[in-house]
């Protein structure tokens, strides 16, 4: 916590409302305490009230996307168990938007756009040029691998699942050496959570991209999967390897089943709004902006 | 063992059988993966640094090495010298294990002697040390200019950039883990 800080957050979220609006997008406060959280094994919901502390509020803003919205957008806290480090809380500031019959470029054409706003309200030099890139071209810049032809041996040389060697991979090799403004797209279709999957590629892969700034990850964007038997098959499969993993499944969010045949193609991203004031502000981590 | 939520910076722990210092971490969660905390460690038999990703759930063994306040005595074809001023005993590094901080060891300085398994590998400086210098050009009285320099000789044949006003015969304080002239003083 500093006071110039404090001042650079409150910038940034002025900026980004600001663009929100210049492009047509509604701000869609949605609820905090919801009955059933995200089921991806990896994040832990905080309990509260007889239901959870949502980890993100994909699923009500999907509901709203069904209901005949557009273009929404929401800036909140989420809430994720054992999370904690320079860029890491238990409670964050997200920023989600959702749009209608966009495509993934455009997302990406946004997110520059966004971060362009949110530098010029900080009178910072703004990130970029941004590279558009894949998982598979990282891998063989900084990895040496074809990321489709390994096995979860040649990754990590431990005896794990695949996609625990490819990240265990990722974070060591790759993510350190993301440097200046970066889109990764093409993730492997079991990292897809509910993206959708594409099979027009060496590999079938998530259509599903992440942004980083020096290294620093800050934005997860999706095409949304829209087909309502597919969702309850992946939410089955995630509640499976909770409880593979020794945790306690999570109770499955059948209003957004019941809604997704309704959404539009729809294209949603998710962006760390402490990670980018930090990252524009070259902060070693989130704390600066943070009152805790 | 250790637990990886144990990781801090100077943490000696074993891997490969080989023993190595935490010299820096972080937690990383990537969105759609699980919890790692990503290192980067010194061996500290080679020197050479390892980059290391753990699993939350991953644990990490202890590594036995004890470091013993000794005295620098003298330099041979064998190697260095050092001697444990309560005990008596004596040991010897080669070089290799001494590496760069020859630079900076003067007689009856004191160390820290590494010893892993029983066995002396690595030596651990003071950050600063002072030494004398034993040629440089002659000084220019009143140039205080920062950010010119000029090559000076230590005691111990190691080169240092100093200010232009510092003169042969001088002592000066250096700083070992950068190699870099603090300030002059006085002896």
């Amino acid at each position: 916590m500093s006071p110039d800080g404090i001042r650079a957050r409150a910038k940034v979220l002025g900026a980004m409302r600001r663009w929100f609006s210049d492009h047509g997008y509604l701000e869609v406060p949605t609820a905090v305490l919801v009955p059933s959280p995200a089921l991806e094994e990896h994040l832990h919901a905080i309990p509260a009230g007889g239901g959870f502390l949502r980890t993100s509020p994909e699923f009500a803003l999907k509901r709203a996307m069904a209901c005949g919205l557009g273009r929404i957008y929401e800036i909140g806290p989420c809430f994720r168990d054992r999370e904690h480090g320079a860029w890491h809380r238990r409670e964050f500031t997200m920023c989600e938007w959702y749009r209608a019959g966009g495509e993934p470029e455009d997302v990406m054409d946004e997110v520059e756009s966004l971060v362009r706003a949110a530098a010029a309200a900080l009178g910072v030099r703004e990130p970029g040029p941004w590279r558009r890139t894949t998982v598979a071209t990282l891998f063989a810049e900084h990895a040496g691998l074809d990321l489709t032809l390994t096995t979860a041996r040649d990754l990590s040389g431990e005896d794990e699942s695949w996609d625990d060697a490819m990240m265990r991979r990722f974070v060591t090799d790759v993510e350190p050496a993301l440097h200046g403004a970066v889109f990764v797209a093409d993730w492997p279709a079991s990292q897809a959570a509910l993206a959708r999957v594409r099979d027009d590629r060496a590999w079938p892969v998530a259509t599903r991209f992440e942004a980083y700034i020096d290294g620093v990850e800050l934005a997860n964007a999706f095409h949304e999967l829209l087909d309502a038997g597919e969702l309850r098959a992946r939410f089955e499969a995630a509640n499976r390897a909770r409880v593979d993993a020794g945790e306690a499944p999570h109770p499955v969010d059948e209003r957004l089943i019941g809604a997704v045949g309704r959404m539009p193609r729809t294209t949603g991203i998710a962006l760390g709004v402490d990670r980018l004031v930090a990252a524009l502000m070259s902060w070693d981590g989130i704390g600066a902006g943070r009152v805790e | 063992m250790y637990s990886v939520s144990d990781i801090r910076k100077g943490l000696k722990v074993e891997i490969d059988n080989q023993p190595y210092v935490v010299i820096d971490f972080q937690f990383v969660k990537p969105g759609k993966g699980q919890a790692f905390t990503r290192t980067k460690l010194k061996n500290l038999i080679t020197g050479n640094n390892l980059d290391r990703t753990f699993k939350i759930v991953e644990s990490l063994a202890p590594c036995d090495v004890t470091d013993v306040n000794m005295q620098f005595m003298y330099a041979d074809a064998e190697g260095y010298n050092f001697m444990n001023l309560e005990t008596y005993d004596q040991v010897s590094l080669p070089a290799e294990a001494v590496g760069d901080a020859k630079n900076w060891l003067i007689d009856e300085m004191q160390v820290n002697v590494l010893f892993y398994k029983g066995r002396a590998i690595n030596i651990d400086l003071p950050n600063f040390v002072e030494l004398e210098i034993t040629y440089c050009e002659p000084g220019i009285k009143g140039n205080t200019a920062t950010g010119t320099n000029k090559p000076a000789t230590l005691s111990t044949g190691a080169i240092v950039g100093v200010p232009l006003f510092v003169e042969q015969g001088e002592w000066i304080k250096v700083d070992t883990r950068t190699g870099e002239y603090v300030e002059r003083v006085k002896r």
